[in-house]
């Protein structure tokens, strides 16, 4: 029973909702209501597999601190601060009728939440940085090219490349706009190919991930 | 126009596949795929765990990030084999809420696979929601555990080069893979191998060995020249001042 389950019943639906998106699609310009009721539940599902995450989170960081694991005081901040962002959201649900719009929760996520994103969002020049030191080292011939290619961007992105001389801001607009945009329709256009290819063999029973591995031997 | 396109794909892809068996297709070897083994076996001899992510771009329903995810998770399963047979531990950060039952079962059933369910542990799955909450968990835990090896595939934003850049700094091998152009850059720079685009789709029909498979890719490629030469003709009768092609693709 659990392999009909698995296989059959899941083919079952994801041929059924294919065949009604893509008749939607081409024939009804995504105006049809039952698509768009589908399209609703995919949402729906979504925010039930949110719930599903913070069961998962809530028993690895409580068997963490129950076990005494390596670290285990981390778990227990992020205990304390799942229980202070539920109750407060849901205290102020309860009060005000507004689900997110109330004083402690904003409060906590402007304050706390968002400035902890923002710092962290700024390292990534560093890593940047980085990179690209890793990339331009010349050890061949085509990282020689690239890195010559390099050098004329970040000197026509640069004040001082223009300052120095006009044409680096030419030569570096070229590289952006004529050597890169092509290149990257290129894989623009062939990953949307393996994308149809990738979605008609999980639509056949072929692709096994798809399936969460149970899909046809 | 693109409904013409889809049935031929469909048409020229199915017509590969049922004379695939008696064909015998050959795809070239994808490097990447073929350094899986070598990541899963450095992880063996150091005696630490693997590490899997399919980045944060997007959800299942996601139409471009989606079908990456996806096919992250059929890579997945051929690494989780892999990990098993080694003995290796692999741990999985999963950010994607939709993705986590498909992570946890494919883990499993791949596990079941190769005769060794009871050793599957759903703590080596970790589920943290929203990016820079991600980004944070992953360092650390590169910090703590430093995994012997690192495989970036998926959808993926600005994580990319974080994840791949402190991955590099604890001496990690590293294989990438993403369809989303923006962030190949960032891969190709931090990662020892990569998947590219299509090839990340391609990726689990090259190592399944399937002649159907394989007949899907056959029939794919054979897409992908009609679309070349149609854009060849398409600008050479262009530029002759004919627009015939242009006005069927209506662009």
């Amino acid at each position: 029973m659990s392999q009909v389950l698995k296989r059959e019943v899941v083919y079952a639906v994801t041929g059924l909702v294919t065949v009604l998106m893509f008749v939607e699609y081409f024939f009804f310009a995504e105006t049809w209501s039952l698509a768009e009721t589908i399209r609703t539940w995919a949402v729906i599902v979504y925010n039930i597999s949110l719930g599903l995450g913070a069961i998962q989170l809530l028993r690895q960081h409580t068997l963490n601190l129950q076990r005494k694991r390596t670290n285990y005081g981390y778990s227990a901040v992020v205990l304390a601060f799942f229980a202070i962002m539920f109750l407060t959201g849901m205290m102020g649900y309860l009060a005000t009728g507004q689900q997110t719009d109330n004083g402690i929760y904003n409060w906590l996520f402007v304050n706390v939440y968002t400035p902890l994103g923002a710092t962290l969002y700024p390292i990534t020049g560093f890593y940047i940085f980085s990179a690209a030191y890793r990339a331009f080292r010349a050890r061949n011939i085509d990282a020689a090219l690239m890195l010559i290619a390099g050098c004329f961007v970040i000197l026509s992105n640069a004040p001082v490349g223009e300052a120095i001389w006009p044409g680096f801001a030419t030569i570096g607009e070229w590289f952006k706009f004529t050597g890169q945009i092509p290149g990257m329709r290129t894989f623009a256009m062939v990953g949307a190919l393996g994308m149809i290819a990738y979605g008609f063999r999980a639509l056949l029973g072929k692709e096994k991930g798809f399936y969460a591995g149970g899909g046809d031997e | 126009m693109t409904f013409a396109i889809m049935i031929i794909t469909f048409g020229v892809m199915y017509y590969y596949m049922s004379i695939s068996k008696k064909s015998d297709f050959k795809i070239r070897t994808l490097p990447a795929m073929l350094a899986i083994p070598e990541a899963v076996g450095r992880a063996a001899e150091m005696g630490k765990p693997v590490f899997w992510t399919p980045g944060i771009g997007g959800g299942l329903n996601n139409a471009t990030q989606g079908p990456q995810i996806l096919a992250s998770i059929s890579i997945l399963e051929y690494l989780t084999e892999e990990c098993v047979k080694a003995g290796v531990r692999l741990d999985a950060f999963c950010p994607l809420p939709d993705a986590l039952p498909l992570v946890e079962e494919t883990m499993r059933t791949a596990y079941l696979s190769q005769g060794k369910p009871e050793e599957f542990d759903i703590e080596s799955i970790t589920f943290i929601s929203g990016q820079s909450a991600y980004l944070s968990g992953v360092l650390g835990y590169f910090q703590r555990e430093r995994p012997a090896s690192n495989i970036l595939m998926g959808g993926f934003y600005y994580e990319s080069v974080v994840i791949g850049e402190a991955g590099n700094a604890i001496e990690a091998m590293q294989i990438g893979g993403t369809n989303n152009t923006h962030q190949m850059p960032f891969l190709v720079a931090t990662c020892d191998y990569m998947l590219l685009a299509e090839e990340l789709f391609a990726a689990s029909a090259s190592v399944s060995g399937d002649p159907e498979m394989i007949g899907s890719i056959k029939g794919e490629d054979i897409i992908k020249l009609l679309l070349v030469a149609m854009t060849g003709v398409g600008f050479l009768l262009g530029a002759a001042g004919i627009t015939v092609i242009a006005d069927l693709l209506g662009v």
